[in-house]
């Protein structure tokens, strides 16, 4: 240990008292079922726990996230599948629902 | 902007409009059927007749490959928990 001791760590971090900065691109706050009523109606990414996605318009759903599609297109490694006129998802499989548009 | 086009309120909606018609669903195991949609419950219980089941069959080795089985039933009677996605057929 030949070397003088190490610098001290920057002064930049922030401390506790600096509250966290706001975040301004976050303008839909609301609860998970806001979110949900927001995409009835719009294009839905819809990923199972299996992988699989299914991209669609989100007709509707249930309390336990049954679902509801419509124009369903299914991706499998990123490549078409299946495409399906309407179809219904059982709860249980869903990993996530991601909107595919903007919600108001 | 509820149901959007096709007046469905609910998902289960889809299913008894599918009652008496042929409907394709996806089961867990990689297996897939088409049949006669007789009956079903909250759970997705499904009762179907003339059945025609598909199991992808995927073959380890250097070169994975898929092969396919097909087999055929009268009726059946399928677990809701096995049930992955059910499609109607195409409505006009």
């Amino acid at each position: 240990m030949d070397e003088s001791p190490p610098p001290p760590p920057p002064d930049d971090a922030p401390d506790a008292q600096t509250p966290p900065p706001p975040q301004p691109h976050t303008t839909h706050t609301g609860s998970p079922t806001d979110f949900l009523k927001g995409v009835v109606g719009k294009k839905v990414i819809v990923r199972l726990n299996s992988g699989v996605d299914y991209r669609g318009v989100l007709s509707c759903l249930d309390g336990y996230m049954n679902i509801a599609l419509e124009q369903t297109e299914e991706h499998v490694e990123g490549n078409v599948t299946n495409r399906y006129g309407d179809a219904f998802i059982r709860g249980n499989n869903v990993l996530y629902i991601s909107a595919a548009e903007a919600i108001l | 902007m509820d149901g959007s086009s096709s007046g469905i309120q609910e998902p289960f909606d889809l299913i008894r409009l599918s009652l008496s018609e042929r409907v394709f669903v996806k089961l867990r195991g990689d297996r897939e059927m088409t049949g006669i949609l007789h009956a079903y419950d909250g759970h997705m219980n499904l009762i179907l007749s003339d059945v025609e089941e598909t199991i992808m069959i995927v073959n380890e080795g250097e070169q994975a490959t898929v092969s396919v089985a097909k087999r055929k039933m009268d009726m059946l009677f399928v677990r809701g928990d096995g049930v992955i996605l059910v499609s109607p057929p195409s409505r006009t």
